[in-house]
């Protein structure tokens, strides 16, 4: 599952409905189904938009991509001049994911409209053109090769971890960029195998360590943690790197529960169960509109289990004020994480790079998505980061040398946290996103607190 | 124990939901001899349509009102304009206009409430944390309860309309034999229309309260239960209104106790697996479900 | 109106253009159209070969089926688990999925045997919403991955082509894709066409029009409709290894392989025109078509396009299947190719040659029966 925006969808489908899906398929779906619904996440916070402050340029030695293998080594390494097409995959309609997804498409395209506007790369010319795959990973080939007769040069953003999978092959065969999956998939750290391919979201498994060794913290050794995921390879991956790391921090497990994606229902005999083994904490990972749902559960189950109060850590892909806000009190206290800032807080809107992303949007017209949109505003920035540090590497702009700028990368953006480097180095850290920060949710003022220090020991 | 009266509670609860729309499919099923496959969309439509009348400012209880007559000249009017029409050609026809409703009531919800932002639905009842009562050890929400006492209510509505008014005479009349209903003088078109209305509105009140039990309404809101609904009237017996009830809840409580008490062969995943198995199993031994009379069908 | 003898030099004229036609129409994909076109078509084919599939069984035969993205699925799931965990050339799969689809197609028609219409339609919903279900359970996540899905399922290498070379990347891959898919559907349509105009065929025409007549008439519907699901549904499942080999993943949300699926091939069934051979092609054509077109509706668009759908939230490419699903029930209940062959005979008649002139049998268009 992605984590984007803060809308979070359930799906159907599948199939669902299926229909799904539809069935909304965060993993499924969907609807659709399917249909599934893919969560989404992002409370971004604009950060500074300057340009490429700092970072000195991935100097001379550094991990390059092998162009021998490619099937047009010449196209690969041919210098890209005037303009420069980038291409994308996104779900914009048929189903749960559409309705979270879709406004990244906005913020994305809104991003490269404005980099054009202020002549942020000079000469050369932004396009960008995003296809819609209706979450279907049967439609992204058919897709993505649309836009590789269209001349795309890059490919950024492609949501859905099944749907990145369906094209990765294509891509590092033919030898382009596929840039910034925008789920937090650990496949996408698989630099020997798939070189072209790259992630921007934080790893489940980096997130579920972080919350083990949260939990570790409060409650020290043998801490008792119920889980609760959504059936589908989003949650699956969660509940895997949980369990795989757990043991470490003596954190025992003393519940796993699951619900379906396609499963509007509330999860009562879930968080029944969890509750009758009175965890110290619930790592709860539910899709989409299931956050909601989940967290007034569990609150039910406090009001008539007195004494419990568990800590409730909570995917980062529901820890959005718009989705906290519909479960009220519910919400109130509980943990998740976040590399990027939360756009919604006051404060943070004022900062000076924001207050641009903001009004920009308005000014399109596009004011009221403007958290789900800054999803696509950050991967759109990181892309052309990206672009800008190839531009400038010894051998100009080539394909190659896009890939091999985004595999040495070391700089923030507008939305990243303060203190937080958007990095990766080669072989040593595959990941872009490996640090962040454990935040508390207070639901009366609905904003988001610091809790502990910036986690950066997951930073290869 | 309070286990067991817990999964049975929940299972009561939901049963009722499930009970509802298999109530609907049941109702069209014998009026005109069609399954409804878009029973669950058209009842997720009505919430949402609930939703938006609330949302405007109409009283909920009111919303809720206008949201079960929207269902009825929902049902009415594709009976009307469409099956009528289609069943004339053909009985496939029929189940592939309802699937044309099914995919189109759902695309056209979320074009309409697809985006942000996310919508709630409000409940009738008391939904606060601690609106409970504790019975036997296990707890019961109000809301849990008012679900099925509304439930009960409505389908008590609904038998008394069916076994003492003059309509629902008309009705078990078209049910029986059409033929004979029209030569008697029996506005056959109408009580067709009126089958389907009736389904609607039930769909919406079942949608309704049960889209308020979750935390955001979503076009695949009754999907899944529309499955269960299915199960529930083929376990009942199509064109047993009693059947479909008793089904329904036997249904929703089996589902809890199996999902509680096997939760390494079925659990929480395979849930949906239970009501799936016994359309097989029923279907597979004795189509006509537990209380449904069966077809004679005369060469 | 033009009239032509059956059998006279224009008739076999007509279908020696006929031929051509179909003939350049697929030499010419491949060879000029860009690769995501040829790509487009190649996911065409498989949807058509599943709806073909389904034609068997419900345009023929009169069984409801809503169920066969559990055949779809299985012939999927067969394919890559035998690629990616046993190491199988995909070539073989293909043979593996039919006859693994084959056996399960035969018992799940077991119950179809004492009941119809509706009923029957509710047994393959569930089997087509349990076939997800099962997937990810937990007894089978060893076998399935569970949720997670299978991926990197491909082929190794590409044929070398007789006349062109080898064709290297994506545009090589393409154009195997596309007459992979293609020879898979050549075998799909003999194979139905030899069901259908066989006696075997006959039967199953006898039981969708009366089943007890049938029956009377000596036709034994016990292993006639299992063998009709059976052999549907191993149809049906190398659509599924085609697509799990076109985009090398498969999961179990994927949409052709959920209930959303089975709707997906009863539409193009449908449109297409339910119980005629070309059908299914012809709607998985227009299918494909409409969807590709009307996907990009939305708030970017402009005219009339953007005046009906500019204000909805998402795409209405669905609705607008919906509308013309309903619009093919009332104004073409025969599917398109129905309505094809009606408007056809306003300008061609084939007059049959008069009974008892010859052997040949009487499949010839007429104005009046348009099936």
């Amino acid at each position: 599952m992605k984590r984007i925006s803060k809308k979070a969808i359930a799906l159907t489908m599948a199939g669902a409905l299926a229909l799904a899906a539809c069935g909304g398929d965060d993993g499924g779906s969907e609807a659709p189904a399917e249909t599934e619904a893919p969560a989404t996440e992002e409370t971004e916070a604009p950060a500074d938009t300057e340009a490429p402050a700092d970072t000195e340029a991935p100097a001379a030695a550094g991990w390059t991509v092998d162009t021998s293998s490619c099937v047009d080594p010449d196209a690969a390494n041919a210098p890209i001049e005037g303009t420069l097409k980038i291409g994308s995959a996104m779900p914009l309609s048929g189903g749960v994911a559409a309705t979270a997804f879709a406004p990244v498409k906005d913020g994305f395209e809104a991003y490269i409209a404005w980099a054009n506007e202020t002549g942020l790369l000079g000469d050369l010319t932004l396009e960008v053109q995003i296809e819609d795959d209706q979450y279907n990973k049967d439609l992204t080939p058919g897709a993505v090769e649309k836009l590789l007769d269209a001349g795309t040069n890059v490919f950024s953003g492609i949501i859905g971890s099944p749907n990145n999978a369906a094209v990765r092959d294509l891509l590092n065969e033919e030898c382009y960029p596929q840039l910034l999956a925008l789920t937090g998939s650990p496949e996408w750290g698989r630099a020997e195998d798939y070189p072209w391919t790259t992630g921007i979201l934080i790893p489940y498994t980096v997130e579920a360590r972080a919350y083990a060794a949260a939990i570790a913290e409060t409650y020290g050794e043998g801490a008792n943690v119920g889980v609760f995921i959504v059936n589908n390879e989003f949650g699956q991956v969660y509940a895997e790197a949980f369990k795989e790391i757990a043991p470490e921090f003596g954190i025992n497990i003393v519940d796993e529960q699951t619900i379906e994606a396609t499963d509007s229902a509330p999860p009562t005999a879930q968080v029944n169960s969890i509750a009758s083994k009175a965890p110290d904490a619930i790592l709860a990972v539910p899709l989409g509109a299931g956050c909601a749902t989940f967290l007034g559960e569990v609150a039910n189950a406090k009001a008539a289990n007195a004494g419990w109060d568990p800590q409730i850590y909570i995917t980062a892909t529901c820890a959005s004020s718009l989705i906290l806000g519909l479960a009220g009190a519910a919400a109130d206290g509980l943990y998740t994480a976040q590399n990027l800032k939360d756009i919604l807080d006051p404060a943070v809107a004022a900062e000076p790079a924001i207050a641009e992303y903001i009004a920009y949007m308005e000014s399109i017209g596009k004011g009221d998505i403007i958290t789900t949109a800054a999803a696509g505003w950050h991967t759109a920035e990181m892309t052309v980061l990206i672009i800008k540090q190839a531009m400038e590497s010894p051998e100009g702009l080539t394909r190659a040398s896009i890939i091999n700028a985004a595999r040495n990368f070391d700089q923030v953006g507008t939305f990243t946290r303060d203190g937080i480097r958007l990095k990766m180095n080669g072989l040593e850290d595959q990941f872009l996103a490996e640090s962040l920060q454990v935040i508390q949710y207070d639901a009366e003022t609905q904003l988001f607190t610091d809790i502990g220090e910036l986690i950066t020991e997951f930073e290869s | 124990m309070e286990r067991f009266f817990q999964y049975v509670f929940d299972g009561l609860s939901f049963g009722a939901i499930y009970a509802l729309l298999a109530l609907g499919l049941v109702v069209v099923f014998r009026g005109t001899g069609h399954l409804n496959f878009a029973q669950g969309e058209m009842a997720m439509f009505c919430t949402f349509l609930t939703w938006q009348y609330h949302s405007w400012g109409v009283p909920l209880v009111l919303a809720i009102l206008l949201g079960m007559a929207t269902g009825f000249v929902m049902g009415a009017g594709a009976e009307v304009s469409l099956i009528r029409k289609v069943a004339k050609k053909s009985e496939a026809g029929v189940f592939v206009v309802s699937i044309a409703l099914f995919l189109g009531l759902n695309s056209l919800a979320a074009m309409i409430w697809g985006n942000l932002p996310p919508e709630q639905m409000a409940s009738l009842f008391p939904d606060e944390p601690d609106d409970f009562l504790r019975v036997f050890g296990a707890v019961w929400r109000y809301e849990y309860m008012g679900m099925l006492l509304v439930a009960l209510v409505l389908m008590g509505l609904l038998f008394l309309l069916f076994s003492k008014t003059k309509f629902g005479l008309a009705m078990r009349s078209v049910a029986s034999n059409p033929e004979s209903a029209r030569l008697v003088g029996i506005p056959t078109g109408t009580v067709l229309a009126s089958s389907w209305g009736i389904a609607g509105a039930m769909g919406a009140l079942a949608g309704t309260m049960f889209g308020a039990t979750t935390g955001e309404l979503t076009a695949g809101l009754m999907f899944t239960v529309f499955i269960y609904a299915s199960a529930s009237a083929t376990l009942g017996g199509f064109d047993s209104p009693g059947g479909a009830v008793i089904a329904g809840l036997s249904i929703g409580v089996g589902e809890q106790l199996a999902a509680g008490y096997a939760p390494g062969w079925i659990g929480q995943e395979l849930r949906l697996g239970v009501a799936l198995v016994i359309i097989f199993v029923v279907l597979l031994f004795k189509p006509s479900g537990l209380f449904g009379s069966v077809k004679v069908q005369r060469v | 109106m033009w009239k032509i003898k059956e059998g006279s030099a224009p008739h076999w004229a007509l279908r020696l253009l006929g031929v051509a036609v179909i003939f350049f129409a697929v030499i010419w994909i491949p060879t000029q159209m860009s690769t995501s076109r040829i790509g487009q078509f190649s996911d065409a084919f498989v949807l058509i070969i599943a709806a073909m599939s389904l034609n068997l069984v419900l345009g023929f035969t009169g069984m409801i089926s809503i169920g066969h993205s559990a055949f779809f699925g299985v012939g999927g799931y067969t394919a890559a688990i035998l690629i990616k965990d046993h190491g199988w050339s995909p070539g073989y799969t293909f043979y593996a999925a039919a006859v693994i689809a084959f056996v399960l197609g035969c018992l799940i028609a077991l119950p179809a045997l004492r009941i119809k219409g509706v009923y029957l339609a509710l047994v393959t919903l569930a089997v087509a919403v349990l076939f997800p279900v099962l997937v990810k359970w937990k007894k089978l996540v060893w076998l399935t991955d569970g949720a997670k899905g299978i991926d990197s399922v491909r082929y190794d290498e590409l044929p070398v082509w007789p006349i062109i070379g080898e064709l290297k990347g994506r545009d090589g891959r393409a154009v195997f894709a596309y007459w992979l898919a293609f020879v898979i559907l050549v075998v799909t349509y003999a194979v139905c066409r030899g069901v259908v105009k066989s006696r075997f065929g006959r039967s199953l025409v006898a039981i969708r029009d009366n089943e007890t007549a049938a029956a009377v008439m000596g036709v034994n519907l016990t292993a006639t409709k299992v063998l009709v699901f059976g052999i549907s549904a191993s149809l049906c499942s190398m659509a599924g290894v085609l697509s799990t080999l076109r985009t090398g993943v498969i999961t179990p949300e994927g949409q052709y392989v959920t209930l959303l699926g089975s709707i997906v091939f009863l539409l193009i069934m449908v449109v297409g025109g339910a119980g005629t051979l070309w059908g299914p092609i012809v709607g998985g054509l227009v299918y494909v078509w409409l969807d590709n077109t009307t996907r990009g509706f939305g708030s970017d668009s402009e005219g009339v396009i953007g005046f009906l759908f500019g204000w909805a939230d998402q795409s209405p490419a669905t609705l607008i299947l919906g509308v013309a699903l309903v619009l093919i029930m009332f104004l073409a209940p025969y599917g398109l190719v129905g309505l094809i062959k009606r408007l056809w005979t306003k300008v061609v008649v084939v007059v049959p040659k008069p009974a008892g002139t010859s052997a040949t049998s009487v499949a010839v268009t007429t104005a009046d029966t348009p099936r």
